[in-house]
Order: C-alpha cells, then sequence, then structure tokens
C-alpha cells in the first residue's frame, strides 16, 4: 500500500473506485436494515423511528417469520429445482463439456457455439420461444427446470472445458496408457480428478444461476409451481418495504455464501457469475 | 438438430497421437446436443414460424388473418406503429448511453485491480461482482428503496437539508438509468478487468523514459492499446441492456422497451405472432452484435500478432 502510494495515479483511481464501490453496495446495506426495522421510515428523524416501533423494540426479525410463511412452497420449490439443475448440469455438461475439449468431429464448433449462445440472449425472447414451442405442458414443473438448463448448462460447458485446456490431458492420458491404464481407469483416474475443482465451483454458479433465474420462471410459472424470484417479484408489486426488503434479504443469504465460495475456489479470476436480467 | 448430430456417429478417428480415439464416446455429448435441439433451437424456429402468421389477440378483430396480410406484416407493424417504433428507440438510446456510461466509469477500478495489489482487493472485487449476479428485479427493487417515493436518498436528504432529492427518481428515465448502470458497471470491470491486466507495463515506461507526458502516454500509448477492450466493453453491455428486462418491469411506468413490450403483447394483449416478431428482432440483433464483434475481435487479435 505504501508503495502504491508512491505510485502517481493510485489514490485518485483508489478513491474513484471506492465511491463507486460503497455506491455499489448501499442498497444492500439499506435492505438488510429495512429487512430488521420495525419502522416504516428510513430517514434521520428520530421521532419518526421512537414511534414506529409501536411500544415494541425497534428490531425484530418478525417479518422474516411472515415470509417464511407466505412463501416456504416457493422457497422450497426454487430450492428443489437449483439442486436438480445441479444434478443434471453434471450428468450432462461434464461427459458433453469433455467430448467438446477432447474430441474433434463434424459439428463440434456448431455444437459449441450453440451451448453458449443462451448466455448472450435476451431471455425474455427465449422464454416466449419456450413458452409457444411447448405450450402443451406449460405449467409443468419440469419445463421450468429445462428452462433453467438452458442458461445453467452453458456455465458448466465451458468451465469443464477451461479446465480440460488448461493442462496437456492428452499427454497425461497418453502417459497412463503406456502404463497399462484402460479407458474408464483413465478415465477415473487421471481425467476426473483434474476436472474436480471446477466441477465444485460450476455446481455452485449453477445452483445460484438456477436459484437467481427470473425471465423463464416468470413466464412460465403457475400458482403450484411458483419460483421465489417469481414469488419476489409478486412481493415487490404487492407487499410493504419490510416484507419485500425480508424476501431479498432470504434470497441474498444463499447468493451471496455460495458467491464468496466460488470467489474462494476460484481465486476470483476466470469463474463469473452472470445472471440474465 | 440432425444436422449436427449425423455427423457425430460416423466421426473419423481424431487427429493427432494420444490414446485410441473411441467413437462411442461421442455419445456422451448426445444428452446436451438433445437438450439445446429441443429448448433452445427448436423454441427459436417457432418463434421464427409464429412471427410470420397474422397478427392475433384481444385488439384484432376476431377473424384473424385480413386480406391484406403477408407474412412480414407482424414486422411491418412493428416498424411502423409508432409505439412500438418510440418503445425500440428507447431501447437502443437507453441501452446505449448506459454502455457509454459503464466503460467510461468502470474505466477507474478495471484499471485499479489490473494494475495495483493493494489491501481489500479482494472484498472489493467481490463486491463488484455481486450485483451482476442478481436478477434483473431485484436491481429494480434496489432502486426503488434508494431512490423510490419514499426512498433512502429522498428520505435522508429530507432530514439534511429539508429538501427531498431525487424522490421517484426510479419510476423516471433517470432511475432507468441508474439500474441499469448499477449491474452493467460490474460487468464492464469484469470485461475490461482482463483485458487491461494483459498491457505491457514496460511499453509505458519506455514512453516515459522518452519524456512523454502522462497525458501524451495516455493517449498515444495507452488508449489505442485498450480500445479493442473498450468496444467490446461496450458491445457487452449494449447487448445486455437491450435484452434486459426485470428492471423495466418494476421500474418503468410510462417509459417503455422493447422487452416489455413484448410481455405486454403475451400478458395483456395474447398477440403472439407480433410478440413472436419483437423476440426474433431481439435475437437477431443479439446474434448480430455478438457475431460482429467476435469478428472484430478475431481480426484486430490476429493483426496484432501478425
Amino acid at each position: 500500500m505504501r508503495e502504491n502510494l508512491r505510485r502517481p495515479g493510485f489514490l485518485p483511481l483508489y478513491a474513484f473506485t471506492l465511491v463507486l464501490w460503497l455506491i455499489v453496495m448501499s442498497p444492500f446495506a439499506v435492505v438488510v436494515l429495512g429487512a430488521f426495522l420495525q419502522t416504516t421510515f428510513l430517514g434521520l428523524s428520530t421521532e419518526q423511528w421512537a414511534r414506529g416501533g409501536d411500544g415494541e423494540s425497534l428490531f425484530s426479525v418478525k417479518w422474516f417469520g411472515y415470509v417464511w410463511g407466505l412463501y416456504r412452497g416457493t422457497l422450497l420449490f426454487s430450492v428443489k429445482l437449483a439442486l436438480l439443475s445441479v444434478l443434471l448440469c453434471l450428468l450432462i455438461g461434464v461427459p458433453g463439456g469433455m467430448v467438446l475439449a477432447r474430441r474433434q468431429f463434424p459439428g463440434r464448433d456448431l455444437l459449441e457455439s450453440i451451448v453458449l449462445l443462451p448466455l448472450s440472449l435476451p431471455g425474455i425472447a427465449l422464454s416466449i420461444g419456450i413458452l409457444q414451442a411447448f405450450a402443451i405442458v406449460r405449467g409443468e414443473w419440469w419445463l421450468i427446470l429445462a428452462g433453467h438448463l438452458l442458461y445453467t448448462l452453458p456455465f458448466m460447458v465451458r468451465m469443464v472445458m477451461d479446465a480440460l485446456r488448461s493442462f496437456d490431458v492428452a499427454a497425461l492420458e497418453t502417459a497412463a496408457r503406456s502404463l497399462g491404464a484402460g479407458y474408464w481407469q483413465r478415465l477415473r483416474w487421471v481425467v476426473l480428478p483434474n476436472l474436480r475443482h471446477a466441477m465444485v465451483a460450476a455446481s455452485l454458479l449453477v445452483f445460484c444461476v438456477s436459484w437467481g433465474e427470473f425471465n423463464i420462471s416468470f413466464l412460465l410459472n403457475t400458482p403450484l409451481n411458483q419460483t421465489f424470484p417469481a414469488a419476489l417479484y409478486a412481493t415487490y408489486t404487492t407487499n410493504s418495504f419490510q416484507v419485500s426488503s425480508a424476501a431479498t434479504v432470504i434470497f441474498l443469504g444463499v447468493v451471496v455464501p455460495a458467491l464468496m465460495a466460488i470467489q474462494w475456489l476460484g481465486g476470483g479470476r476466470g469463474v463469473k457469475l452472470e445472471q440474465g436480467v | 438438430m440432425n444436422g449436427s448430430l449425423a455427423p457425430m456417429e460416423a466421426a473419423p478417428l481424431a487427429t493427432g497421437a494420444g490414446p485410441r480415439r473411441r467413437a462411442w464416446e461421442l455419445l456422451l455429448a448426445l444428452p446436451l446436443a438433445v437438450v439445446f435441439a429441443a429448448f433452445l433451437l427448436y423454441p427459436i424456429l417457432t418463434i421464427l414460424l409464429t412471427s410470420l402468421k397474422p397478427g392475433s389477440g384481444v385488439l384484432h378483430s376476431g377473424g384473424g388473418g385480413s386480406s391484406s396480410h403477408t407474412i412480414f406484416s407482424n414486422y411491418l407493424e412493428l416498424f411502423r406503429d409508432p409505439i412500438y417504433c418510440e418503445a425500440m428507440l428507447h431501447s437502443l438510446v437507453l441501452s446505449a448511453s448506459v454502455a457509454l456510461g459503464a466503460t467510461l466509469l468502470c474505466l477507474g477500478p478495471a484499471w485499479l485491480f489490473a494494475r495495483y495489489e493493494f489491501p481489500g482487493k479482494r472484498l472489493m472485487r467481490a463486491g463488484f461482482a455481486l450485483p451482476m449476479s442478481l436478477s434483473g428485479i431485484l436491481v429494480g427493487f434496489l432502486a426503488v428503496i434508494m431512490l423510490g417515493r419514499v426512498g433512502f436518498i429522498p428520505q435522508m436528504s429530507q432530514g439534511l437539508t429539508g429538501k427531498a432529492w431525487l424522490s421517484g427518481a426510479a419510476y423516471q428515465l433517470s432511475g432507468l438509468v441508474i439500474a441499469y448502470l448499477y449491474f452493467e458497471i460490474p460487468r464492464g470491470v469484469v470485461t475490461l478487468e482482463s483485458a487491461l491486466s494483459k498491457f505491457d507495463p514496460r511499453l509505458d515506461a519506455a514512453a516515459r523514459s522518452l519524456g512523454a507526458s502522462r497525458w501524451q502516454r495516455f493517449l498515444w500509448i495507452v488508449l489505442p492499446l485498450i480500445a479493442p477492450a473498450l468496444v467490446a466493453t461496450f458491445a457487452v453491455t449494449f447487448s445486455v441492456s437491450l435484452g434486459s428486462f426485470g428492471v423495466a418491469l418494476v421500474l418503468s411506468k410510462r417509459f417503455s422497451v422493447l422487452p416489455l413490450e413484448l410481455f405486454h403483447q403475451v400478458v395483456a394483449i395474447t398477440n403472439f405472432p407480433l410478440a413472436s416478431a419483437m423476440a426474433v428482432f431481439l435475437i437477431a440483433l443479439a446474434l448480430a452484435l455478438n457475431f460482429a464483434l467476435g469478428r472484430w475481435m478475431r481480426r484486430h487479435f490476429s493483426l496484432r500478432h501478425a
């Protein structure tokens, strides 16, 4: 730090970034505050703050209880979808990524670009497509899961491919084969151990993306199969500031620890979570 | 689907020495191909075909196809109707200004992260990564609690100065721009940082030893080298803003953007053909941007290494 201070340009850059960072973080502080407050007022007036409590203590967790009672079903449904997304991504994405990274075949480049395509397409446009293409089974819970796969598989496949390309897997396999290892032995003892790190990080990423996915969930959900983000939208439009804040804090309570784990695993480089907005 | 699958089964032995290749191994990618054929390509084909059908929905006369219908009439309506033209114009102007703002603002943090080591850097970067991982409706809600009619900032400024600054700004154009910037700046930081970390500081040092001032070095050494990264950042943030739906859904009251218009076509008017035309337009725009950027980056990259 002291060394940096002597370098020209560090201090203004640091100050600018810090201000920007504080602006980015401030809404989270307000949401967390709002979720625990009994008052409806966020400003400076002490008079308002004192009145807001209605004689009870100013801070409470009652909004969380309210949200849990109201949206327990959607929370569990979203967790179920996210876990199933992780499972299916591991089952489909890992073998797929392995083939894409290690083999050359006609149509390989096409398949790779199709798999990565959803990341750059507007979610709302794709949702309309799925809605119409599968109008007969609209409202089925697995259709929402299929939509989530569209946005989670690219992450899993890309990370598996990146991991396999970061070391010379062919040389390792040749070495293992010269020692007499068969196909499955090589897969079990050479390829998969090198993929474990990427698979754990990608699974966390997949969980987060599925947990926060809104566009497809919102258009395809029914009252019986409602995801938590869709319920969040309903809360924002109909419920009070405190209830909305508590629901948001519950949402963040799942994303933030997972994000920290991803950062820790990936060292913050190469691994990034992008949510369709 | 068949196009990408049929050749796989008859795949020739792969090139290169290495372990013996098994053709059946390619079948491991089959589930992946099936999922994307069924849930990506088939839906896109469906909206492509639906967009050519006559418009329907509650605003159209019950008979459906009027005599003047041509296969492109939904697209003509999209480009002629002042309401949709306005939404499209809003989308383009909003996305362009947000992309420009985000590219300029993220230059500071990206440069700092790429060039300097300091305590707390990881925490800062993690904080910047957070908004990117939130869905749009959440960002919209954050804008409401900060800049809504009784948001945090208006109430704070009311207490401090007696005047409620920015009250209700969340629901105006300024609020929409701020909310979009909120998730585009982090995206820009990530995109730009990886490009900036490849910049060779010795070039800068060489120019300094030759007596170039800081601004001269920035203008003639740094800027030309990072220009492609800036263009890429602009393109990425522009493309994401263009298709963003959640933020506008929560915030937009009068100011309509194309994704919102699309949603209304489906939910309120049930005019699926017109909605499909809008979806095709959005997808085509995203694809064109993606393709142009990829080509441009490849050409630039190969030129620099030639």
